[in-house]
């Protein structure tokens, strides 16, 4: 605190003889004010001759244009004008007008853009939110603390919307010493704000900015070159920007970041933030299923066959071994990773046999959903799981694979765990090895912090009586920076690991067990597998907290969902980052990738879900209408076509992921937005704004399939089973 | 400018021990305490959203201290959300502090321990069955959720699914008419008129058989019920009409073939109206109607024993409307009677223990008047009443058992008196005429 250096400020102080040196001084005294003009004494020693030399100008005026000298005369009054009626120079150059400068410039820029032309205007405001933030942090850091407040407050209504974290944590900055210690501050500093424009765009922003550079085009200048990455794309080469897609965008009530803008500076999709020759290629993802080995398979074959004998299958059914036989053609012919590119596995037992088995068979008698038909999405049932009188503590849900088991994780520290039914658990066995009473649920303790994310191991349904593939193990993480592994057998803790260094947010088993994954507050994401205390991998590279992590099916990648508003889809073997997908303007709450792992959905707390093709890196669509307060759980049918989504807003939304949700709009002239903003556009943009924010809260998009309200329970979690049924829990909060 | 007061800084240096602090410094002090509280709450707010709450708690402030290295505040744990009191201390100038009640120690020690909070359970429904929402009481109604957006809107909206999810406020009509055979078109239109033939006795009866028994009649329900509806409301003047759809009516109930539960709700209203109606039959005979209240009665209670199950609201709401009739000395005395002939059919000796035992003194009062009026039409009401007042009253007389006739004669006198006291004197003196010790027995002892 007390080394504070002035930054930008030295510059400015050198010329202001003696503030600065005392500012660097003595830092702590107290924001000086910096006088605003700074050529104070030069005026000071000028004022003698002041009066005379106005004077004397008034009078070679007068004869002047008395004998008609009329060019000397116009040359006279120019070069005169940059005095004030005390023969001072009067400030022409806002950059030397202190504090106020950013103001006026950040006016100028505005105004420019809102009379620019609709089809850059898009793109034009792009430039708004980062000129802003760093204008701001420079006022801060340069100690002109009421300059920084009032041009916060004036200009931040226009960003509430898109930046609502951000505003809030950038509100409180008000020193310069914290904008050294402030997170978000730091994070701006520390690199550069990526924005792409259009190339016509640009050089309409450089024509602007040369021609006002008094008028506050240099402040920008010093901005831009500063800290802004500024991207140009020749609108050819970028079907982003072709003349289409900039029209439709203007045309657009609600804007939203692009895939590539923001702090990483990243090309879109891609991980790689360094600049320069083929950085924009993207590395090559290997989407396919996991296969199983050839042993395994023949066991699972087997197995399927005796299933066949026993229950041959219906008319018009196939044979669960024809089926099996097909997926394995079809996976086959797909972009399946090696053996290398997989996490080792333990050998196969009679478990896995048996779930795979079991799949096959859940597989093959799923409730079927096919495309939309005739404009209208498959009929989706929901099962809902409410828990009441839990006053709020509940803070996590997870159903168990064999849909067996429902565990809920408490604010007060522990687990509770029902049987879905109703029917009693048995209780953990005795010394005598009689099993002791059966209760309906049961608790967990261990924890000493909030629970924050229970899951249950992998696990299918059984048809035989021993329940081989029944779940037995469930992981929780805690606020107490520990991950802990329950037996469902003896109802204890059996592992406890620890390794990250703050609260963790997430844990999720890998989708064949042994591998889970972690998210913390300590911006890490870590690979463990359960029969080691310490991790395996570490993910690192999120500027905030790891708030959600999910595993590709495949389980040669996972992806991590942060509060940077960044997606990160890593590859387990090396833990390179591959895919970096920013886009949300939010929080991450909700991440759950396609079962034909092709397709990412990722939801915020703004009630937006969006999904990103992998394999290209971009952004497929967004999807909105859940209400603000976040979206918690996110679930794919098996087939990949339907999304469901549940949360805060006590909704469970069903959505068609095939369907382009902004089809139906194509065919719109474009006229009517443009005709509008020219009749008052100066007036229009500031209530435009007030009603702009409106418009969106109660935006549906149309590929909304349904939506089922609960009564007052948020949805906690979400889950399609193996054969198309949703299992829903949340709890009834009155 | 600042949120933060610079006085409470100021108190502090002083009670440190610092005199005149700067105003300058005291500026930025302020700006920094506002940035490390706004640090505090950004953090304790991520443990918020991680709870999945929408309140802040002062376990989640906790929390966010012990991530900053702060030593959390020890002391305010509370799991419910904190009630701010409100003060003033100028206009304006509202001050904020946490309630915190004085509690007495010795009161706290012996106070009885407070009730076991509800344990959390756990129950499941549909919520979507097939893509529609079943309206059930689990789910909300359409209005409640009104408020919420269920319907994609803007400019890409789908039309198409707006429509089939029903979640839209237009009626489709059903495409399909629902088609009448013939035959039950002229079944219909007979019966109906059979049943009301003034004329021939075994038109009526044979009619009513049919209907009775006949396994094929379900189409025809929904007719019949508005038939019934319509019959009752126009014809309050003729008894004969209201006597026939009583026994339609009853009729259509007595069938076994028919799945009547849906309609219930629509039989019970003309039933009722022949019950407790204002004015049934012709103005000039009151007396008239009692038997078609008789019938009603009956009718109601088989209707009570037999639907109750599948509504559950059934039988209290019936009852609540007797009740209502039973003791509005607006009304009519025959109303009244319908009431309470009513009440006994549907709520049996339970609901004359609790309904009707209780406000017979009170009733009585309304029945002297008239009773005393000799001869008129109104004494003869009036008596009827009383009878059936009685007789409801009996009926506690069979339920309770294990009393022994053992009356002295000298307890005659207190017993009078006691009875009057219960029930009035003009039931009291009506009951004890009949004689029946075991009677008044079970009145007195029935409380």
């Amino acid at each position: 605190m007390s080394a504070q250096p002035t930054h930008g400020g030295g510059s400015q102080g050198a010329r202001t003889t003696t503030n600065g040196g005392s500012a660097g001084a003595m830092p702590m005294s107290m924001p000086q004010h910096r006088p605003n003009d700074s050529t104070v004494n030069v005026s000071n020693g000028a004022q003698s001759g002041g009066m005379s030399q106005q004077n004397l100008n008034g009078i070679v005026l007068e004869y002047l244009s008395k004998k008609g000298y009329n060019r000397t005369e116009a040359m006279l009054r120019m070069e005169s004008a940059n005095q004030d009626v005390d023969g001072r120079p009067i400030q022409t150059r806002v950059e030397d007008s202190g504090g106020v400068k950013y103001g006026k410039a950040f006016d100028l820029f505005r105004n420019w853009i809102e009379e620019n032309l609709e089809i850059y205007k898009p793109d034009l405001r792009r430039l708004l939110w980062p000129v802003f933030v760093y204008s701001f942090l420079d006022l801060v850091s340069q100690w002109f603390p009421r300059e920084s407040k009032n041009f916060f407050n004036n200009y931040r209504e226009i960003f509430e919307n898109e930046h609502e974290h951000d505003l809030r944590a950038l509100q409180a900055v008000a020193l310069p010493e914290h904008v050294d210690s402030s997170g978000i501050a730091k994070i701006y500093y520390s690199q550069r704000y990526r924005v792409t424009l259009s190339q016509t765009a640009f050089y309409n922003l450089i024509g602007f900015l040369e021609s006002k550079e008094k008028e506050g085009g240099a402040v920008l200048v010093s901005l831009i070159q500063k800290q802004l990455n500024v991207c140009t794309v020749e609108r050819t080469a970028d079907e982003q920007f072709s003349l289409a897609k900039l029209i439709e965008r203007a045309r657009r009530p609600d804007d939203y970041p692009a895939e590539d803008e923001g702090i990483p500076g990243h090309n879109p999709g891609s991980a790689n933030v360094t600049q320069g020759a083929g950085t924009s290629v993207l590395t090559r993802l290997k989407l396919g299923q996991m296969t199983l080995d050839q042993e395994s398979r023949q066991d699972v074959l087997g197995e399927l066959q005796n299933e066949d004998k026993i229950h041959p299958p219906g008319p018009g059914q196939s044979s669960l071994a024809e089926a099996f036989e097909q997926r394995i053609k079809r996976e086959e012919s797909e972009d399946v990773p090696g053996r290398t590119e997989l996490p080792p596995r333990p050998p196969p037992i009679a478990r896995d046999v048996a779930m795979e088995a079991q799949k096959v068979k859940e597989n093959r008698d799923r409730f079927q959903i096919s495309g939309r038909t005739g404009g209208v999405g498959p009929g989706v049932s929901v099962t809902m799981f409410t828990l009441h009188n839990t006053n709020d503590s509940v803070t996590c849900l997870d159903f168990s694979g064999d849909y067996r088991l429902i565990a809920a994780g408490f604010d007060l520290h522990y687990i509770r765990v029902w049987s879905i039914d109703g029917s009693p658990l048995p209780g953990p066995p005795g010394l005598d090895g009689q099993d002791s009473r059966p209760t309906a649920s049961h608790r967990l303790f261990g924890h000493s912090g909030p629970v924050y994310n229970v899951s249950f191991a992998p696990a299918t349904a059984s048809t035989d009586k021993q329940g081989i593939t029944y779940c037995r193990y469930l992981l929780s993480c805690s606020a107490d920076k520990s991950v802990r592994l329950w037996s469902l057998e003896s109802w204890a803790c059996v592992v406890v690991y620890k390794g990250h260094d703050g609260p963790v947010w997430d844990v999720t088993w890998g989708p064949h067990g042994h591998y889970f994954l972690t998210g913390s507050l300590d911006r890490t994401a870590r690979l463990w597998s359960t029969d080691r205390v310490d991790y395996l991998r570490l993910f690192v590279g999120h500027d905030r907290d790891v708030d959600h992590v999910c595993f590709h099916p495949n389980s040669a990648y996972v992806f991590t969902g942060s509060c940077d508003k960044m997606v990160r889809m890593w590859l387990v073997t090396n833990g390179y980052p591959v895919r970096m997908f920013t886009g949300h303007a939010s929080n991450i709450t909700a991440l759950a990738c396609s079962p034909d792992g092709k397709i990412l959905a990722s939801a915020d707390d703004s009630g937006t879900i969006i999904l990103w093709d992998l394999a290209p890196g971009k952004l497929l669509k967004r999807m909105r209408g859940h209400g603000k307060g976040g979206i918690w759980s996110l679930t794919w049918s098996v087939e990949s076509t339907v999304l469901v989504s549940g949360g805060a807003d006590g909704t469970v939304r069903v959505w068609d992921v095939q369907l382009p949700n902004d089809a139906n709009g194509q065919g719109k002239v474009i006229g009517e937005g443009g005709a509008g903003q020219k009749l008052e556009p100066s007036v229009s943009n500031v209530s435009g704004a007030g009603g702009k924010k409106k418009a969106k809260e109660v935006m549906v998009t149309s590929d909304q399939i349904s939506a089922f309200p609960t009564k007052k329970s948020p949805v906690y979690k979400v889950m399609f089973t193996q054969q198309n049924l949703v299992l829903a829990g949340g709890a009834f909060l009155p | 400018m600042s949120v933060w007061n610079p006085d409470n800084i100021k108190d502090v240096a002083e009670s440190l021990g610092i005199a005149s602090l700067n105003d300058d410094v005291l500026q930025g002090l302020s700006s920094d305490i506002e940035y490390r509280l706004s640090q505090v709450l950004e953090e304790s707010l991520k443990f918020m959203r991680h709870s999945k709450r929408a309140t802040l708690s002062t376990q989640d402030v906790a929390q966010a201290l012990r991530v900053l290295d702060v030593e959390p505040l020890y002391g305010y744990e509370s799991t419910r959300p904190l009630r701010f009191g409100e003060a003033s201390i100028g206009p304006g100038q509202p001050i904020f502090y946490v309630e915190d009640e004085e509690i007495d120690f010795e009161k706290l020690i012996n106070a009885p321990l407070p009730k076991v909070p509800r344990e959390i359970t756990l129950t499941a429904h549909f919520l979507a069955v097939d893509g529609n929402q079943p309206t059930i009481p689990h789910n909300p109604t359409v209005a409640d959720s009104r408020s919420q957006e269920l319907v994609p809107k803007g400019p890409g909206a789908n039309l198409h699914s707006t429509a089939i999810n029903g979640a839209d406020n237009i009626t489709v009509k059903p495409l399909v008419k629902h088609l009448l055979s013939k035959e039950l078109q002229l079944y219909f239109s007979n019966a109906c008129s059979a049943v009301f033939d003034e004329n021939t006795d075994e038109y009526r009866t044979a009619a009513l058989t049919s209907i009775r028994t006949d396994p094929g009649l379900h189409q025809l329900i929904p007719y019949f019920v508005q038939f019934i509806a319509e019959k009752v409301t126009h014809n309050l003047k003729n008894l004969f009409i209201l006597t026939q759809t009583l026994q339609l009516t009853s009729a259509l109930l007595d069938n076994k073939n028919l799945y009547l539960d849906p309609y219930v709700s629509s039989l019970i209203p003309p039933v009722l109206t022949c019950l407790i109606g204002r004015h049934l039959g012709s103005s000039a005979n009151p007396l008239s109607s009692f038997s078609l209240r008789n019938t009603a009665a009956t009718l109601l209670g088989s209707i009570c024993k037999k639907y109750a199950k599948s509504s559950h609201t059934l039988k209290p709401r019936l009852a609540r409307t007797c009740l209502k009739h039973f003791l509005d000395p607006t009304k009519p005395l025959a109303t009244n009677y319908g009431g309470i002939i009513g009440l006994q059919a549907v709520g049996g000796t339970e609901a004359v223990r609790v309904l009707i035992l209780p406000n017979a003194k009170d009733y009585e009062t309304l029945l002297r008047e008239p009773l005393e009026d000799e001869g008129s039409s109104k004494q003869a009401e009036a008596e009827a009443v009383l009878t059936a007042l009685v007789s409801a009253l009996q009926t506690l007389e069979d339920d309770t058992f294990g009393l022994r006739n053992n009356v002295q004669n000298g307890e005659t006198a207190n017993l009078e008196q006691q009875l009057q006291e219960k029930v009035g004197t003009l039931l009291a003196n009506r009951v004890l005429e009949m004689k029946r010790p075991k009677f008044v027995k079970a009145l007195l002892e029935t409380s």
